[in-house]
């Protein structure tokens, strides 16, 4: 339990650290995704993931369904706001979701599959 | 006893302003969503979280509890959204030795392909004449929800019309991926897992795993990379644009 703690005192202070360089340089990106990079790039600076680290997030991480459900339910008292565009907001996402996973499937696909460049591996 | 009454009434007032009714409420419907999710045998194209949102909207349609009182109410749940973010960090640390097997087709397909898992539903959008707001919340459709929430909020589009965009295009991805690899003769789990990691964020992810464990760890390292990617490059590219 105190693990845990411990745990999320990191993360909340890498949110914080997230907050402070967002703001400092003005970047057009939330303090959570701030926060998080940081959070990389230490871990990749420090290579080894502590116990207490390891026990804060995979919690929070499983619980994130739970955490976005109050902006998901926004939808139903919100939809006046876009009514006459449900069917542009459907097609784009049915079919600019279908021709990105052929693209990415064909990019990918084709990388991967070229000549091997190391023989001997 | 008529005093008990006025109590009562007053009450009736003060509850729904209450942080803890909003939280019992949409614990509430998580648990009883997850329940009716496995009652259902577990439909693929219905995540249980749709089902818990369906139950809480219901729940607050019948109470005498605003939207807006109960997003205030429920701020207290929501803001654990930022430390979790954070959290995110900990999955793509430990999925980077990937990257080092597989750097060049990864780095080559990733940036194309985040960018046009945004581009391809705007532009369409844009040609059917949407409104900003609409693009805006369109543009981050491929990303995971708690990176896409942020996202969304600097773009200044509208959150819940992005959470129903994250789920059609989770469903849609994986669908047509599993569809056009069994056309296109693609067996490689590590290429099927990226495309349903950068496509379908975390539904896709879901997908993958199923599919084995190669598969899933390619979808979690092409998930968190097109979030950070796209968190890094769509923001920028709206205030050049717009």
């Amino acid at each position: 339990m105190l693990s845990i703690l411990r745990g999320f005192l990191i993360l909340t202070a890498f949110l914080m650290l997230g907050d402070i360089t967002v703001e400092l340089f003005a970047l057009p990106i939330s303090s959570g995704v701030a926060g998080m990079l940081l959070l990389t790039f230490w871990l990749l600076l420090r290579r080894r993931l502590s116990h207490d680290l390891g026990a804060a997030s995979q919690p929070l991480i499983g619980m994130l369904a739970l955490l976005i459900m109050p902006g998901v339910v926004g939808i139903f008292f919100q939809a006046d706001e876009f009514s006459g565009q449900w069917l542009t907001i459907f097609i784009a996402l049915i079919l600019g979701t279908l021709l990105s996973s052929l693209t990415t499937l064909w990019l990918m696909q084709r990388l991967v599959a070229t000549p091997r460049e190391r023989p001997h591996e | 006893m008529s005093e008990l009454l006025l109590r009562l009434e007053s009450l009736a007032h003060t509850l729904p302003q209450r942080p803890e009714t909003a939280i019992v409420l949409t614990l509430a419907a998580y648990f009883a969503g997850l329940r009716l999710f496995s009652w259902l045998r577990s439909p693929a194209w219905c995540p249980p979280i749709l089902l818990a949102a369906c139950l809480l909207a219901g729940l607050l349609a019948l109470l005498p509890l605003g939207y807006t009182e109960y997003r205030r109410g429920v701020g207290w749940l929501t803001w654990l959204l930022g430390p979790a973010t954070v959290a995110l960090g900990v999955p793509l640390y430990q999925q980077v030795h990937h990257i080092r097997t597989l750097w060049k087709p990864i780095v080559l397909t990733l940036p194309p392909a985040a960018m046009l898992a945004a581009g391809y539903a705007v532009g369409i959008a844009w040609l059917l004449d949407a409104t900003p707001t609409v693009l805006a919340s369109l543009a981050p459709k491929s990303v995971t929800a708690p990176i896409a929430m942020g996202i969304v909020e600097e773009l200044q589009g509208s959150v819940p019309l992005l959470m129903g965009a994250l789920l059609i295009t989770g469903v849609m991805a994986t669908l047509s991926i599993t569809l056009l690899a069994r056309w296109g003769n693609i067996h490689d789990p590590r290429v099927i897992g990226f495309a349903l990691g950068v496509n379908g964020h975390a539904i896709g992810t879901v997908r993958a795993f199923d599919i084995g464990p190669t598969a899933g760890a390619f979808a979690s390292l092409g998930m968190s990379l097109t979030g950070v990617f796209t968190a890094l490059w769509l923001p920028l590219m709206w205030h050049f644009v717009g």
